[in-house]
């Protein structure tokens, strides 16, 4: 095995401990405490009086809009991690002349396109605005 | 004698912090626990520093009758009294959904802890971080699992089946993705200057120069407000205004579930000040001050100054809490696509323009 996977076993480690330790926890808990359950107890909570209906309904558009808008921002940050590690990597810059220009130049038109007009784009249609 | 005994110290930790035998990762993931335990500890810390230093800004006394004067000990009862609370589950929850939601929180609260180091240990010029694992994507994979946490908040107010709880998870995924985006700007900016995507690296990269909050003031201004509404904390924090919606998506929980997820987002309050020293305010550096001790002790030293940083970024976001009113949700939204994106975009360009000329 190559070192870098080597340091992503602890990663491993963890998740299984941090996937049983809530289980454990709640075990304890289950053994440890008291259980009456009662009819007025188990209902849910709406101001003390009867809850009508479900709480599981449609929801505003203005949600569903931010929520599209930032599938399409944070799919564009995630394109500039790579860039952000290789643009002025001295062995990419050696092998290739002039690399780092072509890289800068690169991105500033996709920051553009992508970032620029398409926030403003979403600002001009009203997606950030709240429910008028 | 004594340095015949910290060459096999210092042999040992190598052993465990490097990757030359195939035991020192899993040792290292074994002492995860260890950190995790420690966080425990500290995010109890957080809820004691936060009741006694809210009820001295209010004027109050606060806890004082647990554990001697300064109620050192109520955390602790506090405990006790959640662990051996009846476990109601209401009927009308989404099963599965509503049990899965607090243990997502928890364990993506937990699975951050590895990737920080907290502080480090420098020896014959050779800097050891005290992290679980180091490796070369830590600031992304911290971004990663800290996301999952916002869905676990999400799945339990969906699945609490009750209005409130859906309301406030409606309007925490509203909150969060609106800065988190420009979370992710301004770390970018980070990465962009340092080249590099690994914490240690980033902090290594203050020790040379000035910490990152002097050198890109906007982004600091940035990544603090985008954090604070990150961790949820007061003026953004909109998924459980009391006044309005009982306890947000906590509504419906109680006992040791209602436990783990607020432990979460303690969890989370200190992990989010970690990293904000980590990556903006030098980490266990001190500017123009290189640690260079021979003496195991001072050798310390950083761990103490990452420590009084930490303990002091704690502190500010609980002062802001008791400073700033709470600002609605269409308010939320508009400062943070209208106001924090384009001033990270800026902050971006400045960066850019930065790292072509680093390291000076």
């Amino acid at each position: 095995m190559t070192d870098a996977i080597l340091d992503y076993i602890p990663i491993a480690v963890m998740l299984v401990f941090a996937l049983i330790i809530p289980f454990v926890i709640m075990f304890i808990v289950k053994q440890i405490t008291p259980r009456n359950p009662a009819r007025f107890k188990n209902t849910t909570y709406e101001g003390g009086k009867d809850p009508i209906g479900e709480a599981q309904v449609r929801f505003n558009v203005s949600y569903y809009l931010l929520a599209i808008v930032f599938v399409l921002f944070d799919v564009e940050v995630l394109f500039l991690y790579p860039w952000a590690v290789c643009y002025k990597n001295s062995v990419v810059m050696e092998a290739i002349p002039g690399f780092q220009l072509a890289a800068v130049g690169a991105m500033t038109i996709f920051l553009i396109i992508a970032l620029v007009i398409g926030d403003a784009y979403a600002w001009k249609k009203g997606a950030f605005t709240w429910t008028r | 004698m004594l340095e015949e005994q910290m060459d096999i110290l210092l042999g040992i930790l190598y052993a465990i912090l490097g990757n030359d035998y195939w035991w020192g990762p899993w040792i290292r993931g074994v002492l995860g626990l260890c950190a995790m335990g420690g966080m425990m500890v500290a995010a109890m810390f957080a809820v004691w520093l936060e009741r006694k230093y809210a009820s001295d800004i209010q004027s109050r006394i606060g806890p004082n009758r647990v554990g001697g004067r300064f109620g050192l000990l109520q955390l602790i009862a506090d405990a006790i009294k959640l662990f051996t609370k009846e476990d109601i589950k209401p009927d009308k929850v989404d099963g599965p959904v509503w049990v899965a939601a607090p243990v997502l929180m928890f364990g993506s609260a937990l699975m951050m802890i590895i990737a920080i180091p907290f502080g480090a240990f420098i020896f014959n010029g050779t800097v050891y971080p005290l992290a679980v694992t180091q490796f070369d994507i830590s600031i992304l994979y911290l971004e990663a699992v800290s996301a999952i946490g916002i869905i676990g908040i999400f799945m339990a107010g969906w699945g609490s089946n009750n209005k409130f709880a859906v309301i406030a998870a409606f309007r925490n995924i509203a909150r969060m993705i609106g800065y988190e985006v420009a979370l992710g700007l301004t770390i970018i900016s980070v990465v962009i200057v340092t080249g590099s995507l690994n914490i240690v690296d980033i902090v290594n990269a203050q020790s040379t120069v000035v910490w990152f909050a002097f050198v890109m003031p906007l982004g600091f201004v940035v990544f603090g407000v985008a954090l604070i509404a990150d961790m949820g904390r007061v003026p953004f924090d909109q998924n459980e205004a009391e006044e309005e919606l009982i306890a947000g998506w906590g509504t419906e929980y109680s006992g040791m579930r209602f436990g783990l997820a607020y432990f979460a987002e303690y969890i989370h309050m200190v992990l989010g000040s970690c990293i904000a020293v980590l990556i903006f305010l030098g980490g266990w550096n001190i500017p123009g001050f290189i640690v260079d001790l021979n003496i195991p002790l001072l050798g310390l030293l950083p761990v103490a100054v990452f420590l009084a940083k930490w303990v002091l970024v704690m502190m500010f976001v609980i002062m802001i809490r008791w400073a700033l009113p709470r600002i609605r949700i269409d308010q939320i939204t508009s400062i943070g696509w209208k106001v924090l994106l384009p001033l990270a975009m800026v902050n971006l360009v400045w960066s850019v323009m930065l790292g072509l000329v680093w390291p000076w």
